[in-house]
């Protein structure tokens, strides 16, 4: 299929990658992501994500904090363990004000509380790129 | 002169030997003394043949002398007579003819062979005794002289025979008395054989004694009654015969009446030849000569062991008589018809202290306590006339001075004619009685206050008669005029009409003998509100043995309103309990609803870029607005079914397929489980028998165990969290759900108390899941349980009985769960 030339496109521009179990944001995120001018990928897991040749790559890396298996807190540490300083926006679709001070005090650049606006993801991106 | 004189000496001669004849013959009756008439005449007849000259001399005596009429003849042989006495006396009778006055004082005629001269005289005034006749062939015969002596010797013949007759008849009776004193003797000793045998023969025991006392003669009886021999009886009172109790007394009595001569007397026991000893009457009489000298004894021994131990028994018996007088726990009195006191018992005289003396007449009366001795003395006075004394209860004083209740009680003796000639009475002590009244009056009206204050009453219910009897109580509960007879119409009226149905069945069971009742029904009072009644009753039967039922009904209203406001209570408690148990679900739920809120947010974002580019990307706009419509139904989705869940709906009886209930709970929890990273296993039976209840409550309770199970893994980290949860049918009808998890586990220690509301091993729990899962599940009458794992973790379970086929039980389940049902809420 249009491999090379996707390749280009994510050569050209900066991968964001999306870990969340949950369907339908695999489904639009990436849209959104595509429609602000990143190139994308999307895991059902973490344990996929860590698997796959993305690791590296990825300049930003949106994460579920809820999943089944492997949390994304635990792979914002297993990520730091293995030396990846990627960037992470967290999402979460429950509304615990404790949880994002903790995240940020972890590292991590954003925690945006679904359903959240396109205007907080993209500035929660322009700011973790930005780190970059 | 000579002429003269030579028939004068011729004449003297003839005189003087007449003289000589007459001498001889008044000498003859000396010479007859004391021999035979036959002798007599023998002799006359042959001194008148000598003396006078005869040839022939006949003598006839009648029957007055000898017993037979005799005759005698002597006769000169020349006369040739070869006749008999008989034949010559009826030749005489023939010549002279029978009356004597008309003989001839001579006859002349020839009797045998010559001619005789024949003079007839009668013997005797009138010839009574006979007759003599004396003939000669002399031609001067009989000269005057001869006429003389045969005159003189025929009546010295009938002094002669009159004296031999005399003789004769003394002989007689002297032989007479002979034979007599013979036969008598023989009599006699006849008698005596058979006074011998009647002695022998008589049934009592006789024998004589000398006058010392010793013994003589025994009859047979008392031989054999001692089976002794006379001999050996002769020694009676050293051998044993006499029992030796009875010996002293017995010795000293005999000895007494042998030297005193007083008749005998004594009852003693005999041994009878067999060993045993019997009582008999010992009489011995005196016999005394003509000069009242005792020559001996009779003694008679009566056997009267029979009659001994009636009297024993007759004076046992009048002894019981007076001892069960004197001991009969009463006191017992008797009067006359006037009332006058003439008897007391020897109890009476104990109880009062008083002596018969002072309590006679009208003595008794200071016994009676003043309080109550006037009534008592008119209602007395009142039944002394009219015949009829009614019961009294008085204090009487005892001996001590300390006053006891008694009950007095008289009746009147009467005569044939009906007239009383006796009064008899009792006083029987009902102290205690009386007492125990009281104690009974004071306990029946605790019983009264209590079923008061309990709103309990009683009632008794005859199934024969359908007779009810209802307490002071219950008429309050149901609101009886308490003056009308109560029946079950009337007990009908006031049931509720829901509850028609379940009182008729409890009716119909009890009569049909089910002797336990308990059950509910509710009264619909006249003012429309409603009391709840709680009856226990069970069957019994009475002293006659007719069947009765005998219950307590308790007005159980106001615990059934406190039940009520508790079971909002509960209610509300329960709905907390979902609103806390989701409140800790509520991050999950919002987060179910914020994954389409955020895929509707973002793709609308998405679309709205799309369709502002230039040239706008309708076909990813489309892609996106369809996402959006999809994620939005998804959340729709999602609020349906927490508005299920959180709504407090009322309680609603449905047939509720608890595998389905189930897979609605997971699907809830689902996300909550994830993120504590458990591991759900579903095993949901398919084709699950109904069951009939509240799904939204059963649905609560799948929810709390899958919390808990979920709860109880956290923090178990070496293991997987697996969560099992099935659903399965069970023998006997009944529907099960389990839940099992690999947590913590539980202490079976704790396993009771894990169901006690506010015990909680949780820090956020409030401890009451447990129990209210509980009571949900009892309320639909099942039971819920849990239990330790063989492995890591524990299990919970319920089971409910299946929906039976065809009977929907709503109103048992509306019954327990009546609070829920009445109580319309506001949410």
């Amino acid at each position: 299929m249009g491999g090379s030339h996707e390749e280009a496109v994510i050569i050209k521009r900066s991968l964001v990658t999306v870990v969340d179990d949950d369907e339908s944001v695999r489904e639009s995120l990436p849209d959104l992501l595509n429609e602000f001018g990143f190139a994308t990928r999307a895991f059902s897991s973490a344990e996929e994500f860590l698997a796959s040749d993305y690791v590296g790559q990825t300049k930003c890396l949106i994460l579920d904090v809820a999943m089944s298996g492997m949390s994304g807190l635990d792979l914002q540490r297993e990520l730091k363990l293995r030396h990846h300083e990627i960037p992470i926006v967290f999402i979460t679709a429950h509304r615990d004000e404790n949880l994002r001070p903790r995240v940020l005090e972890q590292g991590a650049i954003e925690c945006l509380y679904k359903p959240f606006s396109d205007m907080a993801l993209l500035d929660a991106l322009n700011a973790a790129l930005r780190g970059n | 002169v000579h002429e003269s004189l030579e028939h004068s000496a011729e004449e003297i001669k003839r005189l003087q030997r007449c003289i000589n004849d007459l001498v001889s013959v008044l000498a003859l009756p000396a010479m007859w003394a004391g021999r035979e008439p036959s002798q007599v005449v023998s002799t006359l007849l042959d001194v008148l043949m000598g003396m006078l000259g005869l040839d022939l001399v006949y003598v006839r005596l009648n029957g007055s002398i000898s017993e037979e009429p005799f005759e005698m003849a002597r006769h000169a042989p020349f006369l040739n007579l070869a006749a008999t006495p008989r034949e010559i006396g009826q030749l005489l009778d023939r010549l002279l003819g029978q009356d004597p006055n008309s003989w001839p004082t001579l006859l002349r005629n020839r009797i045998g062979d010559g001619d005789i001269s024949l003079v007839p005289l009668g013997m005797g005034l009138q010839g009574e005794i006979g007759m003599i006749a004396a003939g000669s062939q002399r031609a001067d015969f009989p000269g005057q002289t001869e006429r003389l002596v045969l005159s003189v010797a025929a009546n010295q013949a009938v002094i002669g025979l009159q004296e031999a007759r005399l003789l004769s008849e003394q002989k007689h009776v002297a032989s007479e008395l002979d034979r007599r004193v013979a036969e008598r003797t023989k009599e006699l000793a006849e008698a005596e054989n058979n006074f011998r045998q009647i002695v022998n023969s008589i049934p009592g025991l006789v024998c004589t004694m000398n006058a010392a006392g010793e013994i003589q003669l025994l009859n047979r009886p008392l031989l054999e009654y001692f089976g002794k021999t006379a001999e050996e009886m002769k020694s009676w009172m050293n051998s044993g015969a006499v029992h030796p109790d009875d010996l002293p007394r017995v010795l000293a009595a005999f000895s007494h009446s042998v030297t005193t001569g007083t008749p005998y007397d004594i009852e003693h026991r005999c041994r009878r030849a067999d060993g045993v000893y019997r009582w008999f009457q010992v009489r011995a009489l005196p016999v005394r000569d003509a000069d009242s000298r005792i020559t001996g004894w009779y003694v008679l021994l009566i056997d009267i062991h029979d009659r001994k131990r009636a009297e024993e028994a007759l004076r046992a018996s009048e002894c019981d008589l007076s001892s069960i007088i004197n001991t009969i726990p009463m006191l017992a009195w008797s009067a006359n018809p006037e009332g006058f006191c003439d008897f007391l018992n020897q109890r009476w005289l104990d109880f009062t202290g008083l002596s018969t003396e002072q309590a006679r007449g009208w003595g008794w009366v200071a016994t009676i306590h003043p309080d109550d001795a006037k009534g008592m003395l008119d209602s007395w006075q009142m039944g002394l006339v009219s015949g009829r004394i009614a019961d009294v209860e008085v204090r009487m004083r005892r001996f001590d001075g300390v006053y006891r209740w008694f009950l007095l009680r008289a009746s009147p003796l009467r005569d044939k004619s009906g007239k009383i000639i006796k009064w008899y009475g009792t006083n029987t002590d009902i102290d205690d009685r009386k007492r125990a009244e009281e104690e009974l009056r004071r306990s029946e009206a605790f019983l009264a206050e209590g079923q008061r204050l309990s709103l309990s009453g009683s009632f008794l219910w005859r199934l024969d008669t359908d007779e009810i009897t209802l307490s002071e109580q219950l008429y309050r509960t149901f609101e009886f005029d308490p003056h009308t007879p109560v029946t079950l119409e009337r007990i009908g009226s006031r049931v509720h009409p829901e509850d028609i149905p379940l009182l008729t069945d409890k009716i119909e069971a009890a009569r049909n003998g089910d002797s336990d009742l308990e059950y509910e029904i509710r009264l619909r009072m006249p003012n429309g509100s409603v009391k709840y009644l709680r009856t226990i009753a069970h069957g019994t039967r009475d002293r006659d043995g007719r069947p009765e039922i005998m219950g307590a009904v308790q007005d159980v209203t106001e615990r059934r309103l406190s039940e009520e406001v508790l079971g909002n209570v509960r209610s509300e408690l329960a709905h907390m309990t979902r609103v806390t148990s989701l409140g800790a679900l509520t991050a999950s739920i919002a987060h179910e609803i914020n994954q389409p809120l955020s895929g509707i947010v973002t793709n609308a974002s998405t679309c709205l870029r799309m369709l502002s580019a230039d040239p706008p990307n309708v076909e990813g706009a489309r892609e996106t607005a369809r996402r959006t419509i999809r994620d939005g139904n998804r959340a729709s989705e999602v609020i349906t079914r927490l508005r299920a869940l959180f709504s407090k709906k009322d309680t609603a009886v449905e047939q509720v397929d608890l595998s389905e209930a189930a897979r609605e709970v997971i699907a809830l929890s689902l996300n909550d489980l994830k993120k504590n990273q458990v591991i759900v296993h579903a095993e949901l039976a398919v084709d699950l028998p109904h069951v009939l209840g509240d799904r939204i409550q059963l649905q609560q309770v799948i929810l709390n165990l899958l919390r808990n199970a979920s709860d109880a893994m956290i923090g178990i980290d070496n293991r997987p969290r697996r969560l099992l949860i099935r659903t399965e049918r069970e023998e006997g009808d009944s529907v099960r759900l389990t839940v099992r998890d690999t947590g913590v586990g539980i202490d079976p220690k704790n396993l009771d108390a894990l169901f006690n509301a506010f015990y909680t091993t949780k820090n956020t729990g409030m401890g009451i899941g447990l129990s209210i899962s509980r009571s949900i599940i009892e309320s639909h009458h099942g039971h819920l349980w849990g239990a330790p794992n063989n492995g890591p973790g524990a299990t919970f379970s319920f089971s409910i009985p299946r929906m039976s086929e065809g009977v929907t039980d709503t109103y048992n389940l509306g019954a327990i769960q009546a609070p829920a049902v009445t109580n319309g809420r506001k949410s």
